[in-house]
C-alpha cells in the first residue's frame, strides 16, 4: 500500500526520468501482489475443498463445468500466441478489468484465515497500481475504462440474490473463478512486465 | 462421427454374433483410465490412460474432450506422439484457462466402454521438463574453494516472455552418503555451495517448477571432485607445536625459578686451589704422589710430645726498618690503624674483620709503596734490607700477616706467602665448624719444612681454637712474611701443623713453595722470633732467633737471648699487647690487632689440641690482618699497625 503510494508520487513527479525503472519497479510490486492473490485464493479453495465429502466434491466437478465464471464477458487472450499479439495496455487493461470486476464480489468470498476484506483492500491496491502502470504506459493520458461501471452492477446483484441452498455451490465457483482470474493477471502482468524490461531474458 | 461410432458398434455386434456363433466367449472391452495429463510449458499437453481388459478381442481406443461453455466433442488430434495410449494436444488445441472434459473410450467387436471424464485446466497441470545444461564448478574464496551450480531452464519453457515463471531446486550430496541436501534457488540459475568437505566427490541435481504446478524431474546427476585444500596433517602439527612450546614455557619458567640451585647441581663451582706457591699443573697431572708429597709437612704430626718450647714455629720475619721509618710507618699506620679501630667486631664472628678491612688493606698497601720508595731512594744493601727486617722475638705470639695483596712488594721489605693465604671469603663461613676454622687456619700453615732451619718456631696450639676463631674472619687475608727462609726454624717440632685437611695441605704446599719461591730472592737474613714458652701468666715469651745476619734497630738487636715482648696480654679490643723487653732500650710494646676481633691467639705447645683435628697445634696466627708489624722503638716487631699502647 505505502509501496503505490511511493511510487504514485514519485511518477507523479517526474515520469520522464528512468521511466523504465520505475515502470519496472511497479510491475514488481503489481506482479508480486497478484501472486499474493493468487496463492490466496489457492489456499481458500483448497480449504473449501478440504472441508467437503467426496459425494459433494464430484457434485461440484459438475457444477462446475455447467456454470461459468462472471468474468466470461472479458475477453481476454488464453493462449500464449494471443498473449504474444496482444499489447502491453492492452494486457494491462484486461487486467484491471478483471481486478476491478472482483474488487467487491471479493468481500463474500469465505475466508478461511485471512479476514473477509482483506482480498478486497488487496484488490482495491492491485487496482491502483495497475492505473499507473497504465498511465506511465500512456504517457498522461487518461485511462477511462469504458465498461467499468456497467460490469459492477451485475456481479453484486449476481450473487447477492443466492439463497443458502446454492451457497454451497456458489462459494466453489466463487472460489474458482477467482483463482483462475488471478492467475491470468498475474501471467498477464508478468508478460507486460517482461517484454518492458531491458534484459532479454525477464528474469527477476 | 457418430455415424462412424454407429458404424463401430454395427461391426462390433457382427463380430461379436460372429464369434458367439463360433461358440468362444467375448466380452466388451473394460473400462479405461486416464491416468494423468501433464503440460511441459503451458502450451500443449499429453493425456495418458490406461487400458482396461480387451475382452479377447482387439480393442481401439479413443479419446474424446469438450471444452467449457460448449457442447463440441472433438477427438483427440494426436494419437502418437506422445506415445501409446496418449493423445498430444497441440497449440493450436490448447486454451489456458479454460476447463477441459476429457473421456476415453474403449471399444472392440463386442462394445465399447466409456471412461470417467477429467476435467483438467491447461494451467494447473504444468511439469516442465528438468533444467538443462546444469554444470558444476569449483571456484575459489579466498583460497577456500566452493561449488558453483549453474544451469539453463528445459527450452521448451519459454521463460524468457514471461509465459512461465519457473523456480528451481537442487540438491547435492557426497558420493559416499545417502542423504542428499536441498537447496531451493528460486528462479535464479545459479547457485553457490560452500564448506564442501577436502577431497570429496558430490553428486548435484537440479529440477524446477512453475510458480503453479508440479515439479519437474531431477536432471541427470553432476559429479565433481573437491581438490583437498585442507592439509590433514596439518592441525595435528599445529597442536604438537603448541603443546611443545607449552612444555617449553614451562620448563622455562621452573628453570629461571630454580636457576641457581640447578646450576649448582649441574656445575658445581669447581674450588681452585688457592695456595700460593702451590703448583696446578700437579693437580692437572694427576698424580697424587706428587700432590700428597709437595702437601705433606715432612714430620707431621709430631711424634714426640710437643713442648711448647719445641713446638716453635718460627716463620715470622719481621721487617725492622729505619727507625724513622718505622716511626712514620708507625705514625701512619697508626693513624690508619687508629681509624680502623673503630671497627666493631663480633667477638665470636668468624666474619670478624671489618669492612675497613679493605680499606685498610689499600692503605697499607699505598703505605708500602711509600715505603718502598723511600726505601729505594736509599743505597740497597743486604744490610740494610737486614735492617729493614727484623726478626722479632718476643714472648708473645704475634703473627703479622700482611694482606695478601701485595705478594710482590718486595723482595725487599715484606716477604709474604702469596698463595699461602687466599682471600678468606672462600672459606665456609660455618664459624662453629671446626672443619672450616682449620680451613682458615691453613693459612696459618707454617711447614716445618719450609723454614730454614735455624730458626725457631712457634706453634699455636689449639689455641688453635682461638686461632681459627681469630682467623675466621672471611675477609681476613693473611699473609705471611718470610723474612728470611733459611731462618725458619727447621724444628721437627716447629712446623706447620697441617691440618688433614686438603686444603691446609695445599695451603703447606703453597707455604712451602711460597717460601720455596721467597728463599732464592731473599738474599737477606732476617730474625725471627720464637717462642719460648708461655708462662702461666699466659704471656708468650718470645726467644730471638740466633741470627748473626740480621740487624734490627731499636729492638732488633734480638740475637742474644733476649725476650723481645712479652705478651702483656689482651686487651679489651682483643689486641694481643705484646711487651718487648730490652735490656737496651725500652720496651716496646706492640699493639697487634686483632682483626677478627678475638683473642689473639697464643701459641701453645700443649699438645692437647682439642678442637683441631690433628693432634699438632696449628701455628700462627694471629692476626690481623693487613697490619704490618711496624717495629717498635726497639725494633722488635716491624708491623704495619704497630703502635704503642700503654702497658696495662
Amino acid at each position: 500500500m505505502e509501496k503505490v503510494v511511493l511510487l504514485l508520487s514519485m511518477l507523479s513527479l517526474g515520469v520522464s526520468s528512468q521511466p523504465i525503472t520505475d515502470v519496472q519497479r511497479l510491475f514488481s510490486i503489481a506482479v508480486s501482489r497478484v501472486q499474493h492473490l493468487h496463492l490466496l485464493a489457492q489456499r481458500l479453495i483448497s480449504d473449501f475443498e478440504s472441508s467437503l465429502q467426496t459425494e459433494e466434491q464430484r457434485q461440484l466437478n459438475k457444477i462446475f463445468l455447467q456454470d461459468s465464471c462472471n468474468s466470461d464477458y472479458i475477453i481476454s487472450p488464453i493462449d500464449k500466441h494471443e498473449t504474444q499479439r496482444s499489447s502491453v495496455l492492452k494486457l494491462l487493461s484486461i487486467s484491471y478489468r478483471l481486478v476491478e470486476c472482483w474488487e467487491f464480489p471479493s468481500r463474500s468470498l469465505s475466508g478461511g484465515s485471512a479476514p473477509r476484506n482483506q482480498i478486497s483492500r488487496s484488490l482495491t491496491e492491485l487496482k491502483r497500481g495497475i492505473v499507473l502502470l497504465i498511465t506511465a504506459n500512456q504517457d498522461g493520458a487518461e485511462f477511462f475504462p469504458e465498461s467499468s461501471p456497467l460490469q459492477l452492477a451485475p456481479y453484486g446483484n449476481f450473487y447477492q440474490g443466492l439463497g443458502a441452498d446454492e451457497s454451497l455451490r456458489r462459494t466453489y465457483e466463487l472460489l474458482a473463478c477467482f483463482k483462475k482470474d488471478m492467475h491470468k493477471v498475474e501471467t498477464y502482468l508478468t508478460v507486460a512486465k517482461c517484454r518492458l524490461s531491458p534484459e532479454a531474458n525477464c528474469t527477476l | 462421427m457418430m455415424k462412424t461410432s454407429a458404424e463401430v458398434n454395427l461391426l462390433l455386434l457382427l463380430l461379436v454374433f460372429t464369434l458367439h456363433v463360433k461358440g468362444m466367449r467375448y466380452s466388451p472391452p473394460g473400462k479405461p483410465a486416464l491416468t494423468r495429463c501433464r503440460s511441459p510449458e503451458k502450451e500443449t499437453f499429453t493425456c495418458w490412460w490406461e487400458s482396461g481388459s480387451d475382452g479377447g478381442l482387439p480393442t481401439t481406443h479413443a479419446l474424446f474432450y469438450r471444452k467449457e461453455n460448449s457442447e463440441a466433442v472433438y477427438e483427440c488430434p494426436d494419437y502418437r506422439t506422445a506415445g501409446e495410449n496418449s493423445c498430444f494436444f497441440n497449440k493450436n488445441n490448447t486454451s489456458i484457462w479454460v476447463s477441459y472434459n476429457i473421456t476415453v473410450v474403449a471399444s472392440n467387436a463386442l462394445g465399447s466402454t466409456f471412461s470417467d471424464p477429467v476435467d483438467i485446466d491447461v494451467v494447473y497441470i504444468v511439469k516442465p521438463n528438468h533444467p538443462e545444461m546444469v554444470t558444476v564448478t569449483v571456484l575459489e574464496d579466498k583460497g577456500w574453494p566452493f561449488l558453483r551450480v549453474s544451469w539453463e531452464p528445459p527450452h521448451k519453457a519459454d521463460t524468457r516472455s514471461g509465459w512461465i515463471t519457473l523456480i528451481y531446486e537442487l540438491r547435492v550430496k557426497l558420493e559416499e552418503e545417502n542423504d542428499w541436501e536441498m537447496h531451493l534457488a528460486g528462479q535464479q540459475k545459479m547457485f553457490n555451495i560452500f564448506s564442501l568437505r577436502s577431497g570429496g566427490t558430490y553428486l548435484v541435481q537440479v529440477r524446477c517448477k512453475p510458480d503453479h504446478g508440479f515439479w519437474s524431474e531431477w536432471s541427470s546427476t553432476s559429479y565433481i571432485k573437491v581438490p583437498d585444500y585442507i592439509q590433514r596433517e596439518k592441525p595435528m602439527w599445529v597442536l604438537i607445536t603448541c603443546f611443545c612450546a607449552f612444555i617449553f614455557l614451562i620448563l622455562t619458567w621452573l628453570l629461571h625459578m630454580n636457576g641457581h640451585s640447578l646450576k649448582d647441581f649441574i656445575l658445581p663451582p669447581v674450588p681452585g686451589p688457592k695456595i700460593r706457591g702451590f703448583d696446578k699443573q700437579l693437580l692437572k697431572n694427576g698424580k697424587s704422589d706428587e700432590i700428597f708429597s709437595s702437601l705433606v709437612v715432612s714430620g707431621f704430626p709430631p711424634t714426640t710430645s710437643p713442648n711448647c718450647e719445641d713446638l716453635l714455629v718460627e716463620y715470622l720475619e719481621v721487617y725492622v726498618p729505619e727507625e724513622q721509618e718505622l716511626m712514620e710507618e708507625s705514625k701512619d699506620l697508626h693513624d690508619i690503624c687508629l681509624k680502623s679501630e673503630g671497627c666493631t667486631s663480633d667477638s665470636d664472628s668468624g666474619r670478624g674483620s671489618c669492612d675497613s678491612h679493605t680499606l685498610l688493606m689499600d692503605k697499607f698497601r699505598e703505605a708500602k709503596e711509600e715505603k718502598r720508595q723511600r726505601d729505594q731512594e736509599k743505597s740497597r744493601t743486604g744490610t740494610e734490607d737486614q735492617r729493614q727486617q727484623k726478626d722479632w722475638e718476643e714472648e708473645g705470639l704475634t703473627y703479622a700477616y700482611e694482606d695478601m695483596v701485595s705478594p710482590n712488594i718486595s723482595s725487599g721489605r715484606v716477604k709474604t706467602w702469596p698463595s699461602l693465604f687466599s682471600p678468606l671469603p672462600q672459606y665456609s663461613s660455618s664459624r662453629h665448624n671446626q672443619k672450616s676454622s682449620l680451613e682458615k687456619a691453613k693459612k696459618h700453615c707454617f711447614s716445618d719444612s719450609l723454614f730454614p732451619p735455624g730458626s725457631t718456631s712457634f706453634s699455636l696450639d689449639q689455641g688453635g681454637q682461638t686461632t681459627m676463631e681469630a682467623i675466621r674472619s672471611s675477609n681476613r687475608e693473611f699473609s705471611l712474611r718470610i723474612k728470611q727462609p733459611h731462618l725458619l726454624h727447621s724444628h721437627t717440632q716447629a712446623r706447620c701443623q697441617l691440618q688433614a685437611h686438603s686444603e691446609v695441605n695445599i695451603s703447606s704446599i703453597g707455604c712451602k713453595q711460597a717460601l720455596g719461591g721467597l728463599r732464592s730472592p731473599a738474599p737477606h737474613s732476617a730474625e725471627y722470633v720464637e717462642v719460648q714458652r708461655v708462662n702461666e701468666e699466659n704471656t708468650v715469651l718470645l726467644q730471638p732467633v740466633e741470627s748473626g745476619h740480621g740487624h734490627i734497630d731499636g729492638c732488633s738487636q734480638l740475637p742474644l737471648g733476649k725476650d723481645y715482648s712479652r705478651v702483656q696480654g689482651v686487651d679489651r679490643y682483643n689486641r694481643l699487647l705484646l711487651k718487648g723487653e730490652v735490656p737496651q732500650e725500652g720496651d716496646c710494646l706492640y699493639d697487634y690487632q686483632d682483626m677478627t676481633g678475638d683473642r689473639t691467639e697464643n701459641c701453645y705447645t700443649s699438645s692437647s689440641v682439642p678442637s683441631i683435628q690433628k693432634p699438632t697445634a696449628c701455628i700462627h696466627t694471629v692476626i690481623m690482618g693487613h697490619d704490618e708489624m711496624v717495629l717498635a722503638e726497639n725494633g722488635y716487631i716491624d708491623t704495619l699497625t704497630a703502635r704503642t699502647l700503654p702497658n696495662y
